[in-house]
């Protein structure tokens, strides 16, 4: 794999007025598992599509393996699309035998693999199964199974945990990772940031269109400043309290005992430090919580929170949800 | 070739395996021979009937009688006639005759047991019976000649069954024409002499290629070429007609399956439409050549039991193999096919219900029903200046030069057409990509085709969604 698997160059899409991909540009480089992160409607689905050439981009380029979106790079080539679909009257075996012949495998070698995937994924006594008399679970399975059937060089799956239960969340992630140990190059969309914080190398986020973030993990937290949660006694000024020492800190919703600050770490400094001011400040400490960094936070960092919100950015509880 | 064959034999086997394609299969085989055996076993199983004659002299029951009696004798001299032609035991020909009419006489007369309709109702009502050579049975019908021998009354419990009726009023028309031919002083068979006397006007054909000799009598051999034109261009109107449901509905399926940016990250879009047209081609094609061997292999079995009918088929199976008339027919055959294929595919695509794809179906059938109009003109008049100028309107040229090919319009002509057809085909095909990708791809509507044309026709569009 001598090329990228994938180089997005300024790719925009307008459809009419609207402009769905603003000037886009990222590369997924081999061997990585890159997420494709940002809220419904930011453009996530539109750049895969261009990034398969299913779409034309209206300025900029796409470039898949080094070379313009054709059926032969494609060939090397997983893709899961959004929504899913299957022929519902084909068995979840011909199903996967059938998609993996259209990328290349000859009848026998596709069979084999249909029935191996299967069994491994328990599906196996379903193999002769309609995909009709399957659960949605079992044939979302069958239609992920297909994607990965021709041991694609390179995995682009489009929101690949929606409509899953967390059993079958989990044996996604087992797969990704599992392709991913093989060699494949992934990328996957997401609008739940918790997936891609425990799989992605990368991670590219979108926001109306445009790319607000492309970096590792590391990368994305390190745009967040650093904070702790302190909360007091009700009636004391944690604010002014920390002014002097170099802290700023603004009251936060939290609930809990007292009433709860937000304090935020000055370059250099750590939480163990915000902890050990408030005390030399006299303040009645209740509770005390380091902030752990989240995606979340960064891409609400990155965009406000008020565009977050509008955007149907899920909540930290959605999230876990 | 491999995507194009993987994507045929998917839709194929799709259709094969469903159980409408066996019933359809099977549907046209058995009510044909349901139809005729039923046609039979109602013949051979009607009943013996009796009916009566009420009149002041024997002349109304000598009149029908007559009637029956030149029928048994037409059918004596059918049966002759079979003999010699067949070679057969007059005795066989008889039986053959007696099948085909449905096993012999089937209304007797027996004197009338009343001579009032009154008095006659127990029997006509079946409640009593009358001896007669099929023994005791009520009476199926009467006549009864009005008073001033105007009418012949017919009184039956059963008016749908008409055979007899029919009869008699041929017999009342005979005995006029008799009474009226003896009252002139003419023979009785004076009409027929006259009829045998006509002026007979034989076609001759200045060209007779299939005779070998100018000025030879037109035979069916020189028919057989526009028999055969017409049966292929009705046959590509058939197959057209029977393909709309099917790529209507499948690609509505594959439209809500939203399994198209699947099948497009493995296969060209060019790939994906011929593999599909194949597909319901080979459906339709394998329906149709099912039905056609069925009806080769009852004409073989007819064929072989009637001598003769051998010289009847083979002019058409001659035409059928002239490479003049059969390469441009097929060529016709496949850009039409091609074309009206991918102009319903394009359509289908941009459904997303069954309800929005039976909306498109009237205005599909009635721009069917153009080429078949067109057809039937053509095979009445060939040479009919209409068929002339509407074998050059791209959506008849497909039927209608395979119709004028007999007729040998100038060579240009033919050439002409075949490159004006194909040219319009890949335009069409063209167009009908781009609708399919902008319907099955990016889901837009039938409400957006203008706006798609224009754009595949770079002309900017307003908006196609995502």
């Amino acid at each position: 794999m001598g090329d990228a698997p994938l180089v997005m160059s300024g790719a925009t899409k307008r459809f009419g007025a609207f402009t769905a991909v603003n000037s886009l540009s990222f590369t997924v480089p081999a061997g990585q598992i890159v997420g494709f992160l940002g809220p419904n409607g930011a453009g996530k689905s539109t750049s895969l599509r261009m990034a398969l050439g299913v779409m034309e981009p209206d300025e900029g380029e796409v470039a898949l393996f080094g070379v313009k979106p054709e059926i032969r790079a494609l060939k090397r080539v997983g893709f899961l699309p959004e929504e899913r679909g299957l022929y519902k009257k084909m068995t979840a075996r011909d199903t996967i035998t059938y998609f993996a012949r259209l990328k290349g495998m000859s009848a026998n070698d596709a069979k084999a693999r249909a029935d191996e995937l299967l069994e491994s994924t328990g599906l196996g006594k379903f193999r002769l199964s309609r995909i009709s008399k399957l659960s949605k679970g079992m044939a979302q399975k069958v239609q992920i199974l297909s994607t990965l059937a021709h041991r694609p060089d390179f995995l682009i799956l489009d929101e690949p945990f929606s409509g899953l239960d967390p059993m079958n969340q989990q044996t996604l992630e087992n797969l990704i990772r599992a392709e991913h140990e093989r060699g494949a190059t992934i990328l996957f969309s997401t609008h739940v940031m918790e997936h891609a914080e425990r799989l992605c190398d990368r991670i590219v986020m979108l926001a109306r269109g445009r790319k607000v973030l492309d970096g590792t993990l590391e990368e994305a937290y390190a745009t967040l400043g650093q904070g702790a949660r302190v909360s007091v006694s009700a009636g004391f000024d944690l604010a002014a309290a920390l002014a002097s020492k170099g802290f700023s800190a603004h009251r936060a919703a939290d609930k809990g005992p007292g009433e709860a600050w937000r304090v935020e770490l000055p370059k250099g400094l750590g939480a163990q430090d915000a902890l050990r001011a408030a005390l030399e400040a006299g303040a009645p400490i209740l509770g005390f919580q380091p902030e752990e960094a989240r995606l979340r936070d960064v891409f609400v960092n990155l965009v406000g929170e008020a565009e977050a919100a509008a955007l149907d950015v899920p909540t930290p509880a959605e999230e876990a949800a | 070739m491999r995507n194009i064959y993987l994507i045929f034999r998917r839709d194929f086997l799709g259709y094969v395996k469903a159980w409408g394609f066996w019933l359809s299969l099977a549907a046209v085989p058995l009510f044909l021979i349901l139809g005729v055996g039923f046609g039979m076993f109602a013949a051979t199983t009607s009943p013996v009937r009796y009916y009566a004659v009420v009149a002041p002299t024997p002349a109304i029951s000598q009149a029908i009688e007559a009637e029956f009696q030149r029928r048994v004798s037409d059918a004596a001299e059918e049966a002759a006639e079979l003999a010699k032609r067949m070679n057969i035991p007059l005795s066989e020909a008889e039986e053959q005759i007696s099948e085909a009419a449905g096993g012999g006489r089937k209304y007797f007369e027996v004197p009338p047991p009343a001579r009032t309709l009154e008095e006659l109702r127990p029997w006509l009502a079946g409640e009593r019976t009358v001896a007669g050579p099929a023994g005791e049975r009520g009476l199926f019908a009467a006549f009864i000649l009005s008073e001033d021998g105007s009418q012949l009354e017919y009184w039956s419990n059963d008016v749908n069954v008409d055979a007899l009726q029919r009869t008699a009023e041929i017999a009342m028309r005979d005995m006029s024409r008799r009474d009226a031919l003896t009252a002139a002083g003419l023979e009785t068979d004076f009409l027929k002499q006259a009829d045998n006397a006509a002026v007979k006007v034989p076609a001759f054909r200045l060209n007779n290629t299939h005779a070998g000799e100018s000025g030879a009598e037109v035979t069916i051999a020189d028919r057989a070429p526009a028999i055969v034109s017409g049966a292929l261009a009705y046959f590509l109107w058939l197959m057209v007609f029977s393909i709309i449901q099917y790529l209507l509905m499948g690609t509505i399926e594959e439209r809500s399956n939203k399994i198209f940016d699947t099948l497009l990250t493995s296969v060209k879009l060019p790939e994906l439409l011929a593999g599909k047209l194949l597909a319901v081609f080979a459906v339709t094609s394998t329906m149709m050549l099912s039905w056609t061997a069925f009806a080769g292999i009852g004409s073989a079995v007819f064929a072989a039991q009637v001598p003769g009918m051998t010289d009847t088929i083979s002019p058409f199976l001659a035409a059928l193999t002239d490479p003049g008339l059969i390469i441009p027919a097929l060529i016709s055959f496949v850009l039409g096919y091609v074309l009206y294929g991918a102009i319903f595919m394009a359509l289908g695509s941009l459904c997303d219900t069954i309800q929005e794809a039976q909306t498109l179906l009237s205005p599909m059938m009635i721009l069917l029903m153009l080429p078949m109009f067109a057809i039937f003109i053509a095979f009445q008049d060939p040479g009919s200046p209409v068929i002339d100028i509407a074998s050059w309107v791209p959506v008849f040229t497909p039927f209608l030069l395979i119709l004028r090919i007999p007729h040998d319009p100038p060579m240009w002509e033919i050439i002409a057409q075949m490159v004006m057809m194909a040219a319009v085909t890949a335009v069409i095909v063209w167009l009908s990509t781009k609708v399919y990708r902008a319907g099955a791809v990016h889901g837009a509507g039938i409400g957006e085709i203008g706006g798609m044309i224009k754009s595949a026709m770079g002309i900017k569009p307003k908006a196609v969604k995502e």
